[in-house]
């Protein structure tokens, strides 16, 4: 190991934040389908990179070339990504008998699990909670609807700068390590039933559906409505029905928008005509 | 408010709701509540901006760009439809309808920028074999960013000059049953939202969680800053007990 370890300490913390910073700046804006997101995360390091090689040429381009191959990964969690590159290219710079490959795989490896991770986290559950609490009040005409989707970004950011932190202080085997323990499953898990049962209450809310069949009974002119029935019996039971309805259908027919919209549209459509709706 | 400087407006927001710099901005500046107020200023009737905006929004809640790919634009389906809503007085749920083809097209409006990033990606790798860092910067951050702004602002500058009007003309000229449709499935459709959030994390085992809090509102009428004390609540207590139960485990 200690022939591995930074003997002189190039990379202090205000870099480790610029990295962060200027992967949080590029972000998708240069996804391409080529590599996806590999010239942010060689943009990301281009300025440290050029502290670790300061006289050497050849080293530096051969990482920026390094850092310039496919990646693609979930930005917020995956902030540490780029930071633990960063690491590791310190101790390259001063170990030329490292492999370059080395860092490459350990890139490869990192980028699919933390994905899975922060697609469900950040996206999946952290987004949609902050965006529909901005919708509740939005939706009776209150401005400060307006501030949530920001809290989302400055939320985005912030769990990006201690992520970037954390992952260049750890190291790679600690990160590995983290990421393969089941805790990691535990809090996924704990923020999948946050998300569930927000969007259960939002989806009350939200989802619109009411039947206006009715059946008038000729001798006492009573009217029945089978919109009442069926709140006596299940209340919200044509909003949810529609859902797992929805669901059903991703997940037996794959995620065709086009094709379930206008399934929907047509349906509304002619129900409205036959006076189903 | 005349229909060229909506028409500028327009196609501005969904420049600035659309561009990428800064990972997880567009999620703010191109969502539906924001470019619902700003067109509410506009039109001086924030509160129906707002509520067709949030509208709006409800049909992208769930949307995961899974390997970059943005399959449903929610900036596109705003700039258009909230415009032409609040000129023409068509009803939310219309509107709602409405958006939703636009919603779709942007997805190809970001194939199309994904694909002209190939250029500043080569261009990069010319920058990294002769070291030159500061080429890289431009490559990541500037260039695709003045492209994206020629992809993302002419169309929708061209479709606000006539949107109003051909929104109009649409909704005068169709059939009671067809309006009447569209305002039923402006309803039903935040539900696709809503599904794809059980698609990606509604597992069997947590699923009732789910039901626990579409009947609080159902039966209890509580409102959405009260469900998420008790859902923080819930989520908290689940998770202290699996870490305590972790520990023991020695895992």
């Amino acid at each position: 190991m200690s022939e591995n370890t930074v003997t002189n300490k190039v990379i202090q913390k205000k870099h480790v934040n610029q990295t962060h910073l200027y992967w949080w700046l590029g972000g998708e804006n240069s996804n391409s389908y080529e590599r996806l997101q590999a010239l942010s995360f060689c943009n990301a390091l281009a300025k440290n990179l050029k502290l670790l090689y300061p006289d050497d040429k050849e080293g530096l381009r051969e990482a920026l070339e390094r850092n310039l191959e496919f990646f693609n990964t979930e930005g917020t969690i995956g902030a540490m990504v780029p930071a633990i590159t960063l690491a590791m290219e310190e101790k390259k710079a001063q170990d030329k008998e490292m492999s370059g490959e080395l860092i490459t795989n350990l890139k490869l490896g990192l980028m699919g699990p933390i994905a899975g991770i922060g697609d469900t986290l950040i996206w999946g559950t952290m987004k949609a909670i902050i965006l529909a609490l901005g919708c509740s009040f939005a939706l009776q005409g209150n401005p400060l609807g307006v501030v949530f989707p920001f809290l989302f970004t400055l939320m985005v950011f912030v769990i990006g700068r201690y992520t970037a932190t954390l992952g260049y202080n750890l190291g790679t085997d600690a990160v590995t390590k983290m990421i393969s323990s089941g805790l990691m499953n535990k809090v996924i898990d704990a923020a999948s039933i946050l998300g569930l049962f927000m969007m259960g209450a939002l989806s009350a809310s939200y989802v619109r559906l009411s039947t206006k069949l009715q059946y008038t009974i000729e001798a006492t002119e009573t009217v029945i409505s089978l919109q009442k029935i069926l709140d006596a019996i299940i209340p919200g039971i044509l909003p949810l029905l529609a859902i797992f309805g929805i669901l059903w259908y991703f997940k037996n027919k794959g995620q065709n928008y086009v094709k379930l919209i206008g399934l929907i549209i047509l349906i509304c459509m002619v129900g409205a005509l036959i006076g189903v709706f | 408010m005349n229909n060229l400087t909506i028409a500028i407006i327009s196609g501005l927001l969904y420049f600035i709701g659309t561009q990428r710099v800064g990972y997880g901005l567009s999620t703010a500046t191109g969502s539906p509540i924001v470019s619902g107020f700003i067109f509410g200023l506009l039109y001086n009737d924030v509160e129906t901006g707002l509520i067709i905006g949030a509208s709006i929004q409800l049909l992208y809640l769930g949307v995961v760009f899974t390997g970059g790919n943005v399959p449903n634009d929610q900036s596109l389906a705003a700039c258009i439809a909230i415009p032409a809503a609040l000129a023409t007085g068509i009803s939310v749920d219309v509107a709602v309808a409405l958006s939703i083809p636009f919603g779709l097209l942007g997805a190809f409006v970001d194939q199309i920028r994904r694909t002209t990033n190939l250029i500043w990606l080569h261009k990069a790798d010319e920058y990294a074999a002769k070291c030159d860092i500061k080429g890289i910067e431009r490559c990541a951050l500037v260039y695709p960013t003045i492209t994206a702004f020629f992809i993302r602002f002419i169309p929708v500058f061209l479709v606000n000059l006539v949107g109003p009007e051909a929104a109009k003309f649409l909704v005068d000229n169709l059939p009671a049953w067809v309006t009447t449709g569209l305002g039923v499935a402006g309803g039903v459709l935040p539900a696709i939202g809503f599904a794809i959030i059980l698609l990606q994390i509604g597992r069997k085992e947590i699923l009732p969680f789910y039901f626990i809090g579409y009947f609080l509102v159902k039966y209890l009428n509580l409102g959405t800053m009260a469900i998420a004390v008790f859902g923080v609540c819930i989520a908290l207590l689940i998770y202290y007990k699996s870490t305590m139960e972790h520990r023991k485990d020695g895992v």
